[in-house]
């Protein structure tokens, strides 16, 4: 679906984060060995939501483009996949979590581009959760080499 | 997306607010009407006289207590107030969408505009201070004080009915006088919950007063002798006829902020890209029902330019998502009621009737998303070839309507804007520093964009209206508000 307004793009990274989180609390259910990281992942979106939220909140006013601040971003190239079948292994698992983190962080960045010049402090808040995702990739990325 | 859930449920009688009591009226009621669903959401009575005499007693009996009361005392029932609006946040933003009709991401901004007064006005201890000489002459020194001054009217307009009534209550307060506020008959909802929320916040019974209702209520407030002053927003006919000459023959102070006709001035070297979205917000942003919103666009360039600009606009002003405010995809909604609208829609046909050529006509061909009625929607209109001096190009619309000017350079478009009796705010969108200083320094107008379509003051600045758009002294907001509130003492000084 085409998105517009800003606040469809905050719904759609509030959906985002939760999904990720439900999936990465999930992980930790299952798989033991990387019960702490999962779950800190999981804690670290509830913040990404409130940091979102605050710059949002914070910097909408009637002289920004709100309405127009996303247009051409199409949420159903973001939608990711959060079911991992019964069976699957934990570097099943890894390699899920990275492709999820992937489509997320393109979110994040394209949403950040079209809206940079219109809404201040979000698509600042969109890098940063950005960056710091992009880091998770790395730890995934090992944690998959080292098992 | 989803449509976010209503705050308002039934259909509530709003009473009014009396010395620190909710109070039913004796008046009759009228329907506030959500206007994407056009049904009744709540019931508002039309106050009499008497209950405003009411309300001016208890602001004037409540007005020697409070001035005691120390700043710092008075302004943390401001900044409990602020905890309680961010708390209240999401709410009060979708009843103003519920009750005006516009779009959550622009509820959101009143919202946040209204808050930014409270803060400002929390700064009140510094900046009520005075100021102070020593030795005017020998042993003799000489300082001012701010006072304030007493009971206060606030008369506010149905467009920002959350954020406008903010624009004074804060300050007033915080500089020790008393308000009664008129808020809007069409969408008096947000300004209950604020009120409700200001009671919450600790203010004493009589500082902060609500009667609600029409004429009557204006009338008595202007006429009342203990209503020291009047905040106003409204059209330019009764901000001059009424409120302006009213204050004047009662010897009150007044704020009165009016009509306006906002010129969008286009280089050929703006960054179209930019632009157009924030032409979007600027003309068809509050469904136009708003006095900084763009009305008249005037493109300084040739034809190539001008072409290619307006298949831009056009094509950008043609997608825009026309629907009920909650639903989050949005992005226009409707105008407050279908009187307004058949008024819109006049003027659109006086314009084409004018001599202008309609590039979107708003009055057709534009669909709704969801199943609402159309009662209160119209689609954005372009008019073109207009020429300045046309009732289109000078007179107020207040909706969603462009009516296009084109000028031979930067002098002919100044010369146009300032052709016209109102001053409210204007817009130039360039690349180029040289163009954009010789806009400021000449145009008449009393808010100035420089490649920003919506040119709102921030609440530390004045709202700085002129010509016909403006008729006061000082402005609303910030400092120059401060003042307003209050009356400067000079004590000079010698002990013997």
């Amino acid at each position: 679906m085409r998105m517009n307004t800003a606040s469809e793009a905050i719904s759609f990274s509030k959906k985002l984060e939760d999904e990720s989180a439900k999936f990465y609390q999930n992980l930790a259910q299952r798989y033991a060995e990387g019960k702490e990281i999962f779950l800190s992942f999981a804690r670290e979106n509830a913040k990404n939501e409130v940091q979102v939220e605050r710059a949002y909140y914070g910097v909408i006013t009637d002289a920004i483009e709100g309405c127009y601040s996303f247009a051409g971003i199409d949420t159903d190239n973001y939608s990711i996949e959060v079911e991992l079948p019964e069976g699957k292994g934990y570097s099943d698992a890894l390699s899920m979590a990275i492709a999820v983190e992937e489509k997320i962080v393109s979110y994040y960045l394209d949403a950040a581009k079209v809206s940079k010049a219109l809404m201040a402090d979000v698509p600042q808040a969109f890098e940063r959760i950005a960056k710091k995702r992009n880091e998770r990739i790395l730890k995934l990325k090992s944690l998959l080499k080292g098992g | 997306m989803a449509v976010l859930e209503e705050p308002i449920k039934g259909v509530p009688v709003v009473k009014n607010f009396i010395n620190g009591e909710w109070v039913e009226s004796k008046g009759e009621l009228k329907d506030i009407v959500n206007p994407a669903k056009y049904e009744t959401i709540a019931k508002v009575p039309i106050s009499t006289k008497e209950e405003v005499n009411t309300a001016v007693e208890a602001a004037q009996e409540a007005f020697p207590d409070w001035r005691r009361t120390t700043p710092l005392a008075r302004v943390r029932c401001l900044f409990r107030l602020k905890e309680l609006l961010e708390e209240h946040f999401e709410e009060l933003s979708r009843i103003q969408t519920q009750e005006h009709g516009k779009t959550i991401d622009e509820s959101r901004g009143e919202t946040r505009r209204g808050i930014e007064q409270v803060e400002v006005a929390t700064g009140i201890p510094s900046l009520m201070m005075g100021y102070n000489l020593e030795d005017i002459a020998t042993g003799i020194d000489e300082y001012l004080i701010r006072q304030p001054v007493g009971v206060f009217g606030v008369i506010p307009a149905f467009n920002f009915p959350f954020m406008i009534p903010l624009w004074f209550a804060p300050y007033a307060t915080a500089t020790g006088n008393c308000v009664v506020i008129k808020p809007s008959s069409e969408d008096p909802l947000s300004q209950i919950r604020l009120t409700e929320l200001a009671d919450e916040a600790g203010f004493p019974p009589g500082v902060w007063n609500i009667v609600n209702g029409g004429r009557t209520v204006t009338n008595a407030l202007l006429d009342h002798p203990d209503i020291k002053g009047i905040g106003f927003i409204g059209s330019t006919r009764v901000a001059r006829d009424v409120i302006y000459k009213r204050c004047g023959e009662t010897g009150k102070r007044v704020i009165a902020q009016a009509s306006a006709k906002c010129y969008m001035v286009i280089m050929p070297d703006c960054v179209v890209g930019r632009t157009i979205p924030a032409l979007m917000t600027s003309f068809f942003g509050n469904t136009g029902q708003r006095c900084l919103s763009g009305s008249v666009l005037c493109v300084v360039g040739d034809d190539a330019f001008y072409n290619r600009f307006m298949d831009d606009v056009a094509d950008a002003a043609s997608k825009i998502i026309i629907g009920y405010g909650l639903d989050e995809a949005v992005q226009m909604g409707p105008l407050r009621d279908k009187e307004k609208k058949e008024r819109i829609m006049g003027d659109i046909e006086s314009g084409l009737k004018e001599g202008t050529k309609a590039r979107l006509d708003g009055r057709k061909n534009f669909k709704i998303r969801g199943d609402y009625p159309d009662t209160c929607f119209l689609g954005p209109s372009i008019l073109e070839n207009a020429t300045a001096d046309m009732r289109v190009a000078q007179e107020e619309i207040f909706g969603p309507v462009m009516t296009v000017v084109r000028a031979k350079n930067l002098d002919e478009a100044i010369e146009m804007a300032n052709s016209t009796r109102y001053g409210n705010a204007s817009a130039i969108f360039t690349s180029s520093g040289k163009n954009a200083r010789e806009f400021q320094y000449r145009i008449e107008s009393g808010n100035v964009g420089i490649n920003i379509g919506i040119v709102a003051p921030m609440a530390f600045f004045p709202f700085s209206g002129m010509k016909d758009s403006f008729f006061g002294t000082l402005h609303s907001q910030g400092q120059e508000c401060i003042r307003f509130f209050t009356e400067s003492k000079v004590v000079i000084q010698r002990w013997l």
